[in-house]
């Protein structure tokens, strides 16, 4: 397949994971500010500040909109706003945007879904947002992107497109549970004297019900819900595909079927890189992780994300043209 | 039951449908008795709405270049087909045939013996000062004896119904695309028509162009790869070239995506570097390599033309066919054809005056509010003034460019082009349409049946170019003629 095609689909999949994951931070906090009574009121800076910083647009967030962290203002910001690159709408509309450089090798349905949940989603604003209600309206669009990959599930063949397609969506998945995580850190920051009352129980529901991950959380017969227990759950379950391991998991099977074992992973850099996380997420322990500090464990995963990421650039994208394989 | 067409105004310019008011030319009457079968204009309009959803669903779309923006619209596409009855067929099919074999040799002449410039019947200053000639092309041996290989020429029929030659397109001819799914639409919307009709199918086309570009690849190659390169995502044609990609089953590849090796094209996969044998390019000659041609063009490949002159890649359109489309080229056309092929041509140009020409000069200059003049270099509708529909001021700019660069400039009599019905707002009116017939040229010489209609859907205007307000329409080739010969065979050739 041609560097610039794995490139746009690899991309398409890292959008359209981070539009649904956007959906769903925005869904975790609107739950925690419900449950939060102290800090109910929508315009509390302390309520949806967090949010912004989690997914990284700070800086860009102060410019457009100063310091003030409404409901509103973070919204708009993180939903609709053209002017912040990872909000949802940019998100999907630069996935439609590669999907269209693409689309002689997509089949039409593929193409059309996307196409048509763009043209659909571009003139929606924080009114309608309200209007719906903040709990339905981000469960449709998280419903959208949901269709696009039953359509992409099955229609795209198994060949390295759909292996790229799979490599952007886990390690973009990875990234997005380690900020779900974050929210849930930052929010509850300032007071840990609540750690483990019922209030906090219910907050730890909110965040599993946001990876859509409560009732399989249960069914993992974990017990009761607790720091620890969530925390091992969506970092290391190898079954639940939203963890961060099973993502990794997901993401080294992707490129294994890339490459059709023609490296070893000592060979392929990104296969490297990603073992290793993988045997040390493997080794980890929830208690540890907590004591030496949680956001600090998953600003390192996401550094290393990031790596993995500039690997798989070098490797199949951006290589050296001379001294290159030249095939039959 | 209402008859839609009850109001449809007649006028002087040709009518496609009508012979007179309320008289429908014979291959048309089955499609008026269709139309007003429905349940009148609300359910015309309910399908010409369903129509254009499908095609903005599908990104059926193009790019407008002029605000930076890259605003995308749908290419507006009108219900009511153009028929061509198969007798018409029968003579424009011959003529474009006849046009495209002596503009094939023409090119093949020019490109080394000159016999046409050294004979006179083309003057040598005109084709070497044609921005598209390249003299780097002389002498080299194009494989196969192919100087051209895809040509869309533009037809328009006159007032009195006769089909003249407009233009060439030589170069990378666009819209293609649209034929294909504009039927794939009509299909749906009149499939019973269709069949009743017996409308010659235009499916094949994507076969034959593949097929093309196989018979283009270096002969040493059993199994050639071929690609289609595009400038981008940007480009207005974008559509077209990931659809023909599409149908075809080939890469569609950028500048950036192909690198020379040793005189050899590869391109840059997951895996490697794999070999290219056929590009099918849809930019012009100047953006191709940067290493001979425009040094800041970042579109295009380095080393690309060296591999091509070594045969190591075939390239389609080949270099330097525009030559042949330069609009002052055109005038010579028919000498080119009573030159190579001692024929006379089937297909008649629209009168042309060269402002090269002194004589055609005098006459342009006193005649601009009546002529429309025309850029011998640009494609789109840009660079053209249309004299009846322009201001004083207009006339008088046009006036300075054309004596400050004679070389630059054709004249041509304001034709009044036939008209079609078309759905306009909530009523059925008459709206000028040219056609663009495809012909390829590879093994043998094949045209898919019609075409492009385009239609200028503004009220009264001539331009029919999508980027001025044009749309198009379905173009049905009849297999056989409808039981009454249509009235004006007679005057189909004069």
């Amino acid at each position: 397949m041609l560097s610039r095609v794995a490139n746009l689909i690899y991309w398409t999949a890292r959008y359209l994971e981070r539009a649904e994951n956007t959906a769903r931070i925005a869904d975790v906090n609107a739950q925690l500010v419900l449950d939060l009574q102290s800090r109910q009121a929508a315009d509390d800076p302390r309520s949806w500040g967090p949010l912004v910083y989690v997914s990284g647009g700070d800086d860009r967030f102060k410019e457009l909109y100063g310091t003030s962290t409404t409901e509103r203002a973070v919204i708009e910001f993180m939903l609709f706003d053209r002017r912040n690159p990872s909000s949802f709408l940019s998100c999907i509309a630069q996935a439609r945007e590669n999907a269209r450089c693409i689309r002689d090798q997509l089949a039409g349905e593929v193409w059309e879904e996307l196409n048509t949940f763009y043209l659909k989603l571009k003139d929606d604003d924080y009114v309608r947002y309200a209007q719906i209600g903040s709990a339905e309206y981000l469960a449709s669009l998280r419903r959208r992107v949901q269709m696009f990959y039953s359509v992409a599930d099955s229609m795209i063949p198994r060949t390295q497109l759909w292996w790229f397609f799979e490599l952007g969506r886990f390690l973009e998945r990875a990234d997005n549970t380690t900020r779900i995580l974050d929210v849930k850190y930052f929010m509850l920051m300032p007071d840990r004297t609540q750690v483990g009352s019922a209030l906090d129980m219910v907050q730890w529901a909110s965040v599993l019900r946001s990876c859509s991950a409560f009732e399989a959380f249960r069914q993992s017969r974990r017990g009761q819900l607790s720091l620890e227990r969530v925390i091992d759950y969506l970092v290391r379950d190898t079954a639940f595909p939203r963890s961060i391991l099973y993502s990794m998991l997901a993401a080294r099977e992707a490129l294994a079927q890339i490459t059709q074992g023609r490296f070893s992973t000592e060979e392929l850099p990104a296969a490297a890189l990603l073992s290793d996380l993988e045997r040390e997420l493997q080794e980890s322990v929830a208690k540890e992780i907590i004591t030496a500090g949680l956001h600090e464990f998953l600003d390192d995963i996401q550094v290393r994300i990031g790596n993995v990421h500039a690997a798989i650039q070098d490797t199949f994208v951006h290589y050296a043209t001379s001294g290159a394989r030249v095939l039959g | 039951m209402p008859d839609l067409f009850a109001h449809y105004e007649t006028s002087r310019f040709y009518d496609e449908m009508f012979a007179g008011p309320g008289r429908a030319h014979a291959h048309y009457q089955r499609l008026a008795e269709r139309i007003n079968r429905m349940e009148g204009m609300a359910e015309l309009l309910e399908r010409q709405r369903s129509a254009d959803q499908a095609f903005l669903s599908r990104g059926v779309t193009f790019t407008v270049y002029s605000d930076n923006a890259g605003t995308e619209k749908i290419f507006p596409f009108d219900l009511i087909p153009r028929i061509i009855p198969a007798h018409e067929w029968e003579v424009l099919e011959a003529g474009l045939h006849q046009r495209m074999t002596a503009l094939n040799l023409f090119l093949a002449d020019i490109y080394s013996e000159q016999r046409i410039l050294k004979e006179g019947v083309v003057p040598r200053e005109m084709v070497e000062s044609s921005k598209h000639f390249r003299r780097e092309m002389v002498g080299f041996a194009i494989p196969k004896g192919l100087y051209v290989h895809i040509n869309g020429t533009d037809l328009i029929r006159d007032e009195a119904g006769v089909y003249r030659v407009l233009e060439d397109n030589l170069r990378t001819p666009s819209g293609v695309s649209y034929v294909l799914e504009n039927r794939q639409v009509m299909k749906r919307v009149f499939p019973n028509l269709l069949r009743d009709y017996r409308v010659r199918p235009v499916e094949n086309y994507t076969n034959d162009l593949l097929s093309l570009l196989n018979h283009l690849a270096p002969a040493h190659v059993p199994e050639p790869t071929v690609v289609l390169l595009t400038p981008g995502v940007y480009n207005s044609a974008y559509f077209e070239h990931s659809f023909l990609a599409r149908q075809m089953g080939i890469e569609i590849v950028e500048g950036s995506d192909l690198v020379v090796e040793n005189d050899r094209v590869y391109m840059r996969r997951t895996d490697g570097l794999a070999p290219v044998h056929v590009i099918y390019r849809r930019i012009d000659d100047d953006f191709l390599d940067p290493t001979v041609f425009r040094p800041d063009s970042l579109l295009g490949v380095p080393g690309l033309v060296e591999a091509y002159r070594k045969g190591n890649v075939a390239l389609c359109n080949p270099i330097g066919t525009g030559v042949a489309d330069d609009k002052a080229m055109y005038y010579y056309v028919p000498r080119m054809i009573k030159f190579y092929l001692g024929q006379d041509p089937i297909l008649p140009n629209v009168d042309t005056y060269l402002s090269s020409d002194e004589k055609d000069l005098k006459y342009i200059l006193e005649n601009l509010p009546k002529l429309v003049v025309k850029s011998v270099n640009e494609a789109g509708g840009y660079g053209m003034l249309v004299g009846p529909h322009s201001t004083e001021a207009q006339i008088e700019e046009f006036r300075a460019k054309i004596i400050d660069n004679p070389r630059n400039f054709i004249a041509q009599p304001t034709i009044g082009l036939s008209r079609c019905p078309a759905v306009c707002g909530d009523s059925i009116e008459g709206r000028h349409i040219d056609l663009r017939p495809y012909i390829l040229n590879g093994e043998t010489i094949k045209i898919m049946p019609g075409g492009l209609t385009r239609v200028a859907l503004r009220k009264g205007s001539l331009v029919v170019n999508s980027s001025q307000g044009g749309g198009s329409k379905d173009t049905w080739v009849l297999a056989a003629d409808q039981q009454t010969p249509a009235p004006f065979s007679a005057k189909l050739l004069v």
